[in-house]
């Protein structure tokens, strides 16, 4: 049996498609990823984006339409997944996920491009709080994409530049746009690139870290969406949470999609 | 299904301000612009007035920058830039009885810059109401207020017009004690914006007028089939809020808000004065006495339990925090209510609401906080 989940994001959309296995002598391993895809919809309209990610997915995996038993949504446009069979919010498809790659963990920090979110799971990987960031983007990865701008630097570089630095820079402004005002200042006065990054990331990692706290710090501790990618950024986090170990899936941005195709396996049973 | 049974008290809110002139061309009374369900009505309408509850109009506004900061609560805010935008205009009077000192700052603000505006009144009640010394002041500025106004109007305000205008107010209290009393049923046959319409409209709408409007809802509801899922059991708790859309928004994911702690509703109209000779303290009593806004909870905080027994009594699956932005008294008592509720098995959720606010990120949050409470297995 094959299902889809499909992660409506505002930048990105991902697609996950999971095939039910059996595997003599490892009952544990119930599924598999038979392809992950992600496209970036670009002009096109987000209603007819899903539907081109999902095409895309099925002809780069060899699957039919026919062969996908049920296909859940989730994400900002989970709505206009239009095909979808039902959809799950991103707080329960996230947590899903992170505990089915990650059974020990019980905080996921999403951080995708322009919403951060903590969420607490149980053993089971069922959310049972969370907590995400109002009306702004300072918390989201969005916010750094538009530093590493106003530092003409590409997202990997600003991520790798931040690591070089041991400056602890305070970012005071509150919002993305007094931010930029403020991060162009620090380059009038010939602060170094790697320091504003760094100065950036902690902040980005400040706010997260404040949400996730809303809904307390327990056990281990993983972190998905895009900004995993941005090493700069893991490690403020890690030292803005003041824990020794933050969990990184290695293709962090399809971890609700994961969390959405699970879900709909498993309610095939 | 729309059965109309409450379409008046959703008219009366919308048009508000029609109604207000309406019913000065009809009766020839002055309105005047009340802050702060402390208020004491009943003076006002004993004075033959039309006490009228400023309220917010949602809407992106630019006139109160010069008078009021920006970081106070974006109700007082609304409040204060209805007033400049003069849609208040018919309103005589504005007065404030002390809560907190934002809504103080939005008080100064209209007195000095709402051009309309002929007289003021302040009531400077204490917000220690559990000191015996402090409910003897308050009785004392009641009467204060009661001399203003008969000195304003050139008519005394006798103790029998003060004793009927308490009725008049204390029936609007039990009546809507009555309809509250329906959402404790499964399934309930009033939701939370019909709630919200009939218990927000009673702090603008004639008194007398809207108790028998409310009268008329009651004698139908014994029958009334609204057939609709009534999905999860919510609470609501926060200042002054009625945002109907955000509302209406919870209602259309798979819930029912069932019972509130809002100045907008429960909190106005909970409790009804005690009888007594001296008809000034009843009245100002009752305000002490009536469900604590944070601003007057303390040394003891009494509203933990009055929440939670609000949640208990109404079968509350979980509580939703409607948190104005940086409005400090509530933001204050967050933190302790909500280990409150949860050490007592209700689940919270905390939004931070505006003028405006964002209803798509919001209904994510809510269906996100109905996946957590549903006990079906999800996989």
């Amino acid at each position: 049996m094959i299902t889809a989940g499909i992660d409506m994001g505002s930048r990105s959309v991902k697609v996950v498609l999971l095939e039910e296995i059996k595997v003599d002598g490892a009952p544990q391993l119930n599924y598999a990823v038979k392809k992950a895809h992600l496209m970036m919809p670009g002009d096109i309209d987000a209603d007819q984006a899903a539907e081109k990610a999902f095409t895309e997915a099925l002809a780069a995996a060899g699957v039919s339409r026919d062969q996908v038993k049920s296909v859940f949504a989730t994400g900002a446009g989970r709505k206009q997944v239009e095909f979808a069979t039902e959809g799950v919010t991103e707080m329960t498809a996230g947590a899903r996920g992170a505990v089915y790659m990650y059974p020990q963990a019980r905080t996921v920090v999403d951080v995708g491009a322009e919403e951060g979110r903590g969420i607490k799971t149980d053993a089971d990987g069922k959310a049972i709080d969370f907590a995400g960031n109002e009306k702004c983007a300072a918390g989201a990865g969005s916010f750094a994409e538009a530093m590493s701008r106003a530092l003409q630097l590409t997202l990997k570089e600003f991520g790798e530049a931040s690591l070089r630095s041991d400056k602890s820079i305070p970012m005071n402004a509150q919002c993305t746009v007094f931010a930029e005002s403020e991060v162009v200042s620090l380059i009038h006065s010939a602060t170094p690139k790697e320091d504003i990054a760094k100065a950036v990331l902690d902040a980005v990692a400040s706010r997260v870290c404040a949400m996730v706290r809303r809904v307390g710090i327990e056990g281990n501790v993983v972190l998905i969406g895009g900004m995993v990618h941005n090493p700069g950024f893991v490690a403020s986090l890690k030292n803005a949470m003041d824990v020794d170990q933050v969990l990184l899936p290695e293709l962090p941005e399809f971890v609700s999609a994961l969390g959405c195709a699970l879900i709909a396996a498993e309610r095939q049973h | 299904m729309n059965d109309g049974l409450f379409d008046q008290f959703k008219e009366w809110y919308e048009k508000r301000h029609d109604y207000a002139r309406a019913w000065k061309a009809r009766t020839g009374g002055q309105v005047v612009a009340t802050m702060c369900t402390y208020s004491p009505e009943e003076l006002l309408i004993a004075a033959g007035m039309l006490p009228v509850r400023v309220l917010g109009a949602h809407e992106p506004q630019n006139v109160t920058e010069p008078h009021i900061f920006g970081m106070f609560c974006p109700f007082c805010r609304d409040s204060l830039a209805q007033g400049l935008l003069g849609r208040y205009d018919y309103a005589e009077g504005v007065t404030l009885t002390q809560s907190c000192i934002q809504y103080r700052q939005t008080y100064s603000s209209w007195r000095q810059n709402v051009p309309t505006v002929k007289w003021d009144y302040y009531v400077a009640m204490p917000n220690d109401v559990q000191s015996p010394h402090s409910r003897k002041a308050h009785i004392a500025e009641v009467q204060r207020f009661r001399v203003f106004l008969q000195t304003l109007t050139g008519k005394e305000i006798t103790d029998d017009m003060l004793r009927e205008s308490l009725a008049v107010c204390d029936e609007n209290r039990r009546l809507l004690r009555q309809l509250f009393d329906y959402r404790k049923e499964t399934n309930p046959q009033v939701t939370g914006v019909e709630a919200l319409y009939a218990s927000i409209t009673a702090q603008f709408i004639d008194k007398r007028e809207h108790n028998e409007q409310l009268k008329k809802v009651l004698a139908a509801l014994p029958t009334r089939n609204l057939d609709r899922p009534q999905g999860a059991r919510f609470m609501t708790i926060g200042s002054e809020n009625d945002d109907v859309s955000f509302m209406a928004m919870v209602e259309s994911v798979g819930a029912t808000i069932v019972i509130d702690d809002q100045c907008s509703g429960t909190r106005y109209f909970w409790n009804a004065s005690k009888p007594g000779d001296d008809v000034v303290r009843a009245i100002a009593e009752r305000y002490c006495d009536r469900p604590a806004c944070p601003t007057k909870d303390y040394p003891a905080h009494t509203r933990f339990d009055h929440v939670l027994n609000l949640a208990k009594e109404y079968n509350v699956q979980a509580a939703i925090f409607l948190q104005q932005k940086f409005c400090d008294p509530h933001e204050g008592d967050y933190p302790d209510l909500k280990r409150h509720l949860e050490a007592n098995g209700i689940p919270t959720l905390f939004l931070e609401f505006d003028i405006t606010n964002p209803i798509g990120p919001f209904r994510i949050r809510i269906e996100a906080m109905l996946e957590t409470l549903s006990e079906e297995e999800l996989f």
